[in-house]
């Protein structure tokens, strides 16, 4: 009784074997394998693995598309690659970064980029990328991966603030603009430029910019610089020695002792529950306009107190808002307030649909 | 021939060995299948369920045109994604929903409304009309194809998870969370309807000194990831198609690139464009993210794929064994998957990984694609730690916590894979722990 189950899987795997002896093995060929150390499964006679292919030509479909003309590439191709390919033409001071940075960016990344606000940090770090934080208790520091101590090129850092940031309405600044922010951010990590500290007066333009050496640019492998192409690469992933070697052991195995949770982490949104009943009645909601568009354009910075943003649905801190009268509140809306941008950085939105936001979240804080 | 056959039956007889049949034996852990008839448990009052009319019984259901597109039970809603601020970048739109793994009702497929989410810059929504999708660079032909164009194109389908390569990163210094919702739940499998880019690319034909491709996406992060040529060749896809629908919004509505086994970034939502060049772009997330940080310093970059990996999904921390008796006979139930091919075997052990047993596999085993595993046993009722182990046809097999450690330090945050720990308590608790020191 037990013998039958026991040459099951015996069988099982020996008819499994027998079919890979007979395809993919066949005549001692060897598993072929990518970049990535996969298996490059080949289309054989009308099947990769378990599924058919349709092997009729599939030339000639291009027809249905047209040739990309000279604008359109440039409008869509802004990337910025380390050797300088797509840096553009511009300038800017680490004063003019330092303005821009307080009212566009320290909101969320902190005074000088130093974070504090659940967002990532910019500055600092450097020397700390070999701790290993195995127990906290013995005084032990992770180590601080910023654009300082982690990031390898300048090149990344344009090319992302330009195309990403700032995070509620990015693709806003301009050429210049996103050099004077690269030169703040630099500055604040204490980089310097051919031998050059970056005082609030340097200003930072194309040229300048080409000599950047970041400090951990050595810090990354395997290389895949000077044409080897992903070589190097391949090399290193086709061996899981360099990331983790399991072994087939069936017996006698035990690596390590049983270690519970010491800190639970259950701060669930929502709450965990596997019940199976009727969701509470939560009453008819309709969206309104200045909702849809709060939520779209505000929420990024008004829902988050770290922000130092009037939080939506805080009574308290509307209350204080709308004492200076709601005229004052509009104006400040329109055209901005301390760390407020103009219209939220939608210059695009027009007075009176941003009146209606400002609406919505009063209404919405009573 | 016979040679090959001979090698077979050595090579079979290998992989259960004598110590795994003497285990089940002394055990009887397999032995279900040849239990014998149990007579159920005889109930005490009647079950109103089934001697009162139940409500639904006596009234009309709602008509069929009430939903254009259908709704699942509302019993079912607390079957959702969940998200924690502990994993987010500063708000929910730099964040990640996880996947309510241990709520899939078996098989390979998650329903598209359960699927992880993972976004840089909150949720797109693109107007179809106005999508474009640009392939320039270094290119015999560069083309621009609207989306009605792309879709001209032969289509195919395949199934491929998606994981995030800082699943379960929250585990390196030690177990965190008692759910498999947030230790694993970075991850989910479709199936994906698009072209193959190897098929798109003969027209356009690839100019030899084409080694690296930017793909970049058109939401709010501009998501740019560099994807070496040999990939694109062999098996990389532009999709439109998920689970027989158009892509959820959240999957990158309406094309994806997808490059099955990959990193779950590289596989760009709300794609725009493809630039072929002849040196990597080095952009944001292969470079201050998305790399791993060794005890050296140093860090990995462009670590692609998503190594080989199981989870136990029943039991688990959500869906314990509380409501079983002793003797009872239950099937422990898991996902297995990897980006470097296809599952041979899952090994499963009930002593917290000193003996192992291999499991069945069943359903679609399928390259790169989540592969369901099982073992049946008889609960005695005494705490076990269970904890399963895949091996994929490249041969590799996952680490243990020691090893994986051991290799790549703790401060790697990605690409963790190492064997996960499931405690059973005698109450048929069960909780996440980890088997390491
Ligand atoms: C509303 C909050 C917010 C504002 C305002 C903001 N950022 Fe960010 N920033 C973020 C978030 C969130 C991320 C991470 C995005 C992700 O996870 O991909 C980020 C990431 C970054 C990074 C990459 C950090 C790293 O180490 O990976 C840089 C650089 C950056 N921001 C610069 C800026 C600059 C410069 C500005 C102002 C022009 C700015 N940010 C404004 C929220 C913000
Ligand atoms: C980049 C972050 C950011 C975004 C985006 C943003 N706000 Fe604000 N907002 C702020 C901050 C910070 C304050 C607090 C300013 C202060 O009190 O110093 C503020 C304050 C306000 C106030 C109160 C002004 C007052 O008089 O105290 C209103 C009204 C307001 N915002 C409306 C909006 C609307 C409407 C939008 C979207 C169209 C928006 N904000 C988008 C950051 C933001």
């Amino acid at each position: 009784m037990y013998m039958s189950e026991v040459r099951k899987p015996l069988l099982r795997t020996m008819v499994a074997l027998s079919v890979i002896v007979g395809s993919a093995m066949a005549a001692d060929m060897k598993i072929e394998k990518n970049v990535d150390g996969a298996v490059i499964y080949p289309t054989k006679d009308g099947h990769y693995q378990a599924y058919s292919v349709n092997t009729q030509s599939k030339k000639g479909f291009s027809s249905y598309g047209r040739t990309p003309t000279a604008a359109e590439i440039k409008a869509w191709n802004k990337d910025v690659m380390p050797d300088g390919t797509g840096l553009p033409e511009g300038k800017g001071s680490v004063e003019r970064g330092d303005e821009l940075f307080a009212d566009q960016c320290a909101m969320c990344h902190g005074d000088f980029g130093m974070g504090g606000k659940g967002y990532p940090t910019l500055s600092g770090g450097q020397g700390t990328l070999k701790n290993q934080l195995v127990d906290a208790a013995k005084g032990d520091e992770p180590p601080v991966r910023t654009i300082g101590s982690y990031w390898p090129y300048a090149s990344t850092l344009f090319w992302y603030i330009q195309s990403a940031m700032p995070f509620p309405h990015p693709k806003s600044l301009s050429n210049d603009d996103t050099y004077a922010l690269v030169a703040y951010l630099l500055s604040v990590n204490e980089i310097e430029i051919d031998g050059q500290e970056l005082d609030d007066d340097y200003v930072l333009d194309r040229a300048k910019f080409l000599k950047i050496k970041m400090p951990n640019r050595d810090g990354f492998y395997p290389n895949v610089d000077g044409g080897v192409g992903a070589k190097e690469v391949a090399k290193f992933l086709k061996n899981p020695e360099n990331y983790g070697k399991g072994t087939r052991c069936m017996k006698g195995c035990k690596d390590g002792k049983v270690t519970p949770i010491k800190f639970e982490l259950k701060d669930f949104k929502p709450a965990m529950s596997t019940t199976r009943d009727l969701p509470k009645e939560e009453g008819s909601k309709t969206v309104s306009k200045g909702q849809k568009l709060y939520e779209a354009k505000c929420s990024a910075c008004h829902a988050n107190a770290a922000i130092g943003a009037p939080v939506v649905g805080d009574k308290e801190a509307w209350a204080k808002v709308t004492a200076k009268g709601m005229d004052v509140v509009y104006k400040h809306a329109l055209s901005g307030f301390n760390a407020m941008p103009p219209k939220g950085g939608n210059m695009d939105l027009s007075d009176a649909t941003v009146k209606e936001i400002v609406d919505y979240m009063v209404g919405a804080s009573k | 021939m016979s040679k090959t056959i001979e090698k077979s039956v050595t090579l079979a007889s290998n992989s259960v060995s004598t110590d795994s049949r003497r285990g089940f034996l002394k055990g009887m852990f397999m032995s279900v299948a040849a239990a014998g008839v149990v007579a159920p448990v005889a109930l005490k009052a009647d079950d109103a369920a089934i001697t009162e009319e139940a409500e639904w019984g006596v009234k009309l259901g709602f008509p069929v045109d009430k939903y254009g597109y259908g709704q699942r039970s509302p019993y079912e809603h607390n079957v959702v994604r969940r998200v924690t601020d502990l994993l987010s970048s500063g708000d929910m739109y730099a964040s990640v929903a996880m996947c309510p793994i241990h709520e899939l009702e078996g098989g390979i497929i998650t329903p598209n409304g359960l699927f992880f989410n993972r976004s840089h810059g909150g949720t797109a929504i693109i107007d179809p009309n106005k999508y474009r999708l640009m392939i320039h660079g270094l290119i015999e032909k560069p083309i621009v194809l609207t989306l009605a164009q792309l879709k001209r194109y032969p289509s195919e389908s395949r199934i491929h998870f998606i994981e995030c390569p800082a699943n379960g990163s929250a585990e390196w210094r030690g177990p965190q969370f008692n759910s498999i919702q947030f230790t694993k739940g970075m991850m989910s499998s479709a199936e994906w309807t698009g072209v193959k880019l190897s098929v798109l690319l003969e027209d356009l034909g690839v100019k030899p000194e084409a080694k690296w491709v930017l793909a970049e996406g058109s939401d709010n992060s501009e998501m740019g990831r560099t994807i070496p040529i040999e990939k694109i060749m062999d098996d990389a896809m532009l999709v439109w198609g998920q689970n027989g629908e158009a892509l959820r919004p959240d999957q990158g509505y309406p094309v994806r690139l997808l490059v099955p086994g990959w990193e779950g970034n590289l596989n760009v939502k709300w794609l725009k464009r493809l630039e072929f060049g002849d040196k990597p772009w080095h952009a944001k997330e292969e470079t201050s993210k998305y790399t791993m940080l060794q005890p050296s310093g140093k860090a990995i970059r462009f670590f692609w794929p998503m190594e080989v990996n199981s989870i136990i999904t029943s039991p688990c921390p959500e869906k314990p064994w509380t409501d079983l008796k002793k003797g009872d006979v239950v099937e422990i139930e898991g996902l297995a998957w990897s980006g470097q091919g296809t599952i041979q075997h899952v090994d499963v052990s009930l002593d917290g990984g000193d003996n192992w047993t291999e499991a069945s596999l069943k359903g679609l085993v399928l390259p790169k694609s989540w592969t369901r595993f099982s073992m049946i046993i008889k609960w005695d009722g005494k705490p076990l730690v269970l904890q399963s182990r895949a091996t994929d046809d490249t041969g590799n097999t996952q680490p243990t916590i020691n090893q994986e450690i051991a290799a790549v330090g703790v401060e790697s945050v990605y690409h963790r894979n190492a064997i996960c720990s499931w405690e059973v308590k005698a109450n048929g608790e069960v909780n996440n722990v980890h088997v390491r020191g």
